[in-house]
């Protein structure tokens, strides 16, 4: 009686175990998935690893204003500014960032960054496979964070 | 004027009569928004922020031109009130372009605050904006005129406030815009007081453009290093690979000796702190005989072992008076002080001098016994008349040359000149004497009386005259007086009541350099060697022979007959000179921040830290002393002080003895139960002169020690005992206020920001000794852009100098018109 009971159990169990086995998935494949993410799948709003704009003309839009380095609750932002000259002009305002460095070792991921941003320079991308085994490589630089002209181009 | 009671927002306030309401409401803590008042300079009430409502009266009134009366009740913020400023603010930000986040006065702007805090963030126009762009007007100043709101703070700062006159308004009504003299340029003394009174980012300077923003930086209030007056300049410091970066140079919180004041040395004559020639490694001649870069530890040993031998060689040309020490015209007073003391203890030699640039032993000798003769910096903003003989104060004085004109507005003071070359402060002169050039020393003999002593010189009868009828007298005489001179004038003036004296010099700290006895024959204080009194206790086997002065060292050095030479922070060679083959015998040893002429033939060069880079404290040629606190870092250099203290410690000396820190003999103050409640204020008073207590107050840490400030103050105020370290300048301080009697300092008051006066009437007259030879006198008679080594390694100033010399008129011709 009790072996008849257990096989019932056992197999109410697994009924629900081989039921759910046909049904399409419902998690993220990730990193097994297709595609440049590996099946990562994002909200549009995901904080992720910042993104410095360029205008229409490829030129930086960061004005270096420093705001979000005022905002940043971490203090992970630095920021050197420098002036344009007509020679050599980097963005479309009279001044802009040569140095911008975001320590992830202390960023938060909180976007206040963004927010602050008058020029809507920096923006949370999706990018998240941030983790390192040498600190020093979590301060990205803003060759690390800069949107490459050539995306411009393909939209 | 007698003092009358009104009310503002329903407070009762009393000020005198006449005064200006928005002054009267700003001193009861009450403010009234303003762009266009300044204070100290004319009315203009042109941007009619400080609106208020007068009771009885049917319009608002501007608060910056309503002078307070008997009863008078007012009302200044109310919705109406309100609105009138909001509709203001929407009128200037008619034309006024958005770009605060890349203005530099962003952060700093009135009226960025104000439209914070009266709205109007959003403008009914639809024109579109004016766009002009921006003008380089000079090196240093650039116009941004979209962003200009017309409140003539400029216009006024430089014709009222300089003199100068090279601001001024083209156009009328709408089309108003602020104009350079030169027409598309500026032609001026280039000191950056229109960028300073600009209350929006219209004005610009060179040197922070662009750089950074207010509240990135750390902002350190410290002494300019260049001119005598001694000005607070805060310093704004980034971090940076090598240490901190000077990336601006202003009159922040304008609470020093200086207000509003602040000239183009003091502005923008910081980038020699981050010069390609700054040496940052330590230099020794190899067997090549070429300087070649080692480590700290073996320059020190070099220096020490070899300093060590000569002084306990036996030969005859061995011993501590076969060694020279010349000292600094810039380094901090600890640092002078511990010169003297490591040379006279350590090295066992009189041979200490610096290159003297102003007489400054002849004039406390003349001072010494009367107290309250010597004039502060101050004095000169109040004085009720001023007698200036020689010296070009707008050239090379440029602070007093501001109290001065101040002190003329205000106060109409009674400016007499007596000079042999027309100097621009004539305009505000009362009178003028115009002298022969050798005509200065019987100036004094005719000022006495002597009719002849001057010879035929026009008004010369009726300029003494009205000298000798001024009740009190503040009399301020340059470089040209030395030695006897001094005393005579300083005779004259003293059998007079009410006459003070001022003497001016040249270089930050020259006057500390005198002080701490850099010379010879005086000791700290200018005791004299031969009776050293308090000295002879402490320091150990003290010779009472006087030594040699800096040029004879460096003859001496010529002949072979010293065998040494240790010269900190100034250049002998060049100033004297000397030709540098003929010191090939002697060991030289530089400590300096640049491969000067004299480093470039020394044995050991050592970087050392400019004033920017060190704490301390400075003496101004006023006897004004102040608080220098570290601002810049550089990686490789070190203080004067500690390389000395290292050095000292490697030739076996005691540095306990030299620096008195840490526990040693100490008496602690007994600190009674209300001292230790949180919240209790100690009173000021002066800190009883005790042994080795006090230490690092945090000012040698530099920018980052709020905290630790906050907390070694605390400490500090209770006499309770702080770690110290024998690098800490401020160990020596205490130990300088036992012993020099003028330095008489009150020690909340210095360690506060604030100028705090030394008394040479507390030297004792018994310290009376011979003249100073006045050819050892060399003055530096640096101009607005100049400042000896430090100026030609300033980018900003070379800059400033060739393009106002390509541009300029002699400024008598500009005087004429």
């Amino acid at each position: 009686m009790s072996i008849a009971r257990n096989i019932a159990g056992i197999a109410k169990g697994m009924s629900i175990t081989f039921r759910e086995m046909l049904e399409p998935t419902q998690v993220e494949n990730y990193p097994d998935g297709p595609g440049p993410l590996r099946g990562a799948k994002f909200e549009q709003r995901f904080r992720g690893k910042h993104e410095l704009q360029r205008d229409e003309n490829g030129l930086e839009k960061c004005v270096a204003c420093f705001l979000c380095a005022a905002a940043c609750p971490s203090n992970c932002i630095f920021i050197e500014a420098a002036d344009n000259t007509e020679e050599k002009r980097i963005s479309s305002s009279e001044r802009y960032a040569k140095t911008y460095n975001i320590d992830y070792n202390r960023c938060i991921f909180c976007g206040y960054c963004v927010e602050a941003c008058p020029t809507d320079a920096i923006t949370h991308g999706h990018g998240f496979e941030l983790a390192s085994l040498n600190a020093t490589n979590l301060v990205m630089r803003k060759e690390d964070m800069l949107v490459p002209v050539a995306s411009l181009t393909a939209r | 004027m007698p003092d009358v009671t009104f009310t503002v927002d329903g407070k009762k306030l009393t000020a005198p009569a006449g005064t200006l309401l928005i002054e009267a409401c700003r001193k009861a803590g009450i403010e009234i928004p303003a762009f266009c008042y300044y204070p100290g300079l004319s009315l203009q009430a042109a941007c009619r922020m400080c609106v208020v409502r007068q009771e009885k009266v049917p319009k608002l009134q501007t608060a910056c031109t309503t002078t307070v009366a008997e009863g008078q009740v007012f009302t200044t913020e109310s919705p109406e009130i309100t609105q009138a400023r909001k509709a203001t603010i929407e009128l200037l930000l008619g034309n006024h372009p958005l770009d605060c986040p890349v203005c530099d006065a962003g952060g700093e702007c009135e009226l960025q605050d104000m439209t914070f805090r009266y709205g109007a963030g959003e403008s009914l126009y639809t024109e579109a904006k004016n766009h002009r762009e921006e003008q380089k007007w000079s090196p240093a100043v650039y116009f941004d005129r979209p962003r200009c709101i017309l409140c003539y703070r400029c216009v006024r700062m430089c014709g009222e406030g300089m003199d100068v006159w090279a601001l001024g308004i083209a156009n009328r009504g709408s089309s108003a815009i602020i104009a350079p003299n030169g027409g598309d340029h500026l032609d001026c003394e280039q000191c950056g007081m229109c960028i300073d009174a600009c209350p929006v980012g219209a004005l610009t300077s060179d040197t922070y453009r662009y750089k950074t923003r207010p509240w990135e930086m750390n902002h350190v209030s410290t002494v300019c290093t260049h001119c005598g007056d001694g000005c607070k300049v805060t310093l704004g410091v980034r971090q940076v690979d090598d240490g901190a970066e000077i990336v601006r140079g202003d009159n922040r919180d304008k609470s020093g000796i200086n207000g509003d004041f602040l000239c183009a040395k003091g502005r923008f004559g910081f980038d020699f702190v981050d010069s390609k020639d700054r040496l940052t490694k330590p230099l020794v001649r190899n067997a090549a005989g070429t300087l070649e870069p080692v480590t700290w530890e073996h320059a020190i040993r070099v220096v020490s072992n070899k300093l060590k031998e000569i002084r306990d060689s036996k030969t005859e040309n061995g011993g501590g008076s076969s060694i020279g020490v010349i000292g600094s015209n810039t380094g901090t007073n600890e640092e002078n002080y511990l010169l003297q003391k490591f040379a006279r203890t350590v090295l066992g030699t009189n041979n200490i001098d610096h290159i003297r640039t102003t007489d400054y032993a002849a004039f406390v000798r003349a001072m010494a016994g009367h107290e309250h003769r010597a004039a502060s910096l101050r004095d000169t903003e109040t004085a009720k008349a001023i007698l200036l003989i020689g010296g070009n104060p707008t050239e090379e004085h440029p602070l007093l040359a501001w109290n001065i004109r101040t002190n003329f507005r205000h106060n109409t003071a009674r400016l007499y000149i007596a000079t042999d070359s027309p100097i621009k402060l004539e305009r505000q002169a009362r009178q003028t004497l115009s002298l022969p050039v050798e005509g200065y020393e019987s100036l004094t003999a005719f000022l006495s009386g002597d009719d002849s002593a001057l010879g035929e010189i026009e008004n010369a009868k009726t300029f003494r005259e009205a000298v000798n009828a001024e009740e009190s007298l503040l009399v301020i005489f340059g470089q040209e007086f030395r030695g006897a001179a001094i005393e005579s004038l300083v005779k004259w003036g003293l059998a007079k009541e009410n006459v003070k004296f001022a003497y001016l010099g040249d270089y930050a700290n020259s006057r500390g350099a005198a002080d701490m006895g850099l010379s010879p024959d005086l000791l700290p204080g200018y005791i004299p060697v031969t009776t050293p009194g308090a000295f002879a206790e402490e320091y150990p086997n003290l010779s009472t022979q006087p030594g040699m002065t800096a040029p004879e060292m460096l003859d001496a050095g010529c002949r072979g007959e010293l065998a040494a030479l240790y010269i900190v922070g100034s250049d002998p060679v060049t100033a004297y000179g000397t030709d540098p083959a003929a010191l090939k015998r002697a060991f030289v040893v530089v400590q300096d921040i640049f491969l000067t002429g004299t480093a470039a033939l020394a044995d050991v060069v050592l970087p050392a830290a400019s004033l920017y880079e060190k704490a301390g404290t400075v003496t101004n040629t006023f006897g004004d002393i102040q608080l220098v606190k570290k601002a810049a870092d550089k990686a490789g250099v070190k203080p004067d002080f500690e390389i000395l203290v290292r050095i000292a410690g490697g030739m076996g000396a005691d540095v306990k003895k030299l620096v008195p820190f840490g526990r040693g003999s100490i008496t602690v103050p007994a600190v009674t139960a209300p001292a230790l409640s949180v919240d209790f204020v100690p009173t000021p008073r002066p800190i009883p002169s005790l042994r080795g207590i006090h230490g690092d107050l945090g000012q040698s840490r530099g920018a980052h020690s709020g905290e630790a400030d906050r907390h070694a103050v605390w400490l500090a105020a209770r006499g309770l005992e702080l770690r110290l370290s024998p690098f800490d300048p401020l160990a020596a301080l205490d130990e300088i206020e036992r012993l020099v009697p003028s330095y008489k300092l009150d020690r909340l008051n210095l360690f506060a920001g604030n100028d705090v006066h030394s008394e040479p009437g507390f030297v004792p007259v018994a310290s009376l000794t011979a003249p100073t030879a006045a050819e050892l006198i060399l003055p530096a008679h640096d101009g607005l852009f100049t400042s000896g080594v430090l100026g030609d390694h300033t980018k900003a100033l070379v800059e400033l100098n060739s393009y106002q010399e390509s541009i300029s008129q002699p400024v008598a011709e500009a005087a004429a018109d």
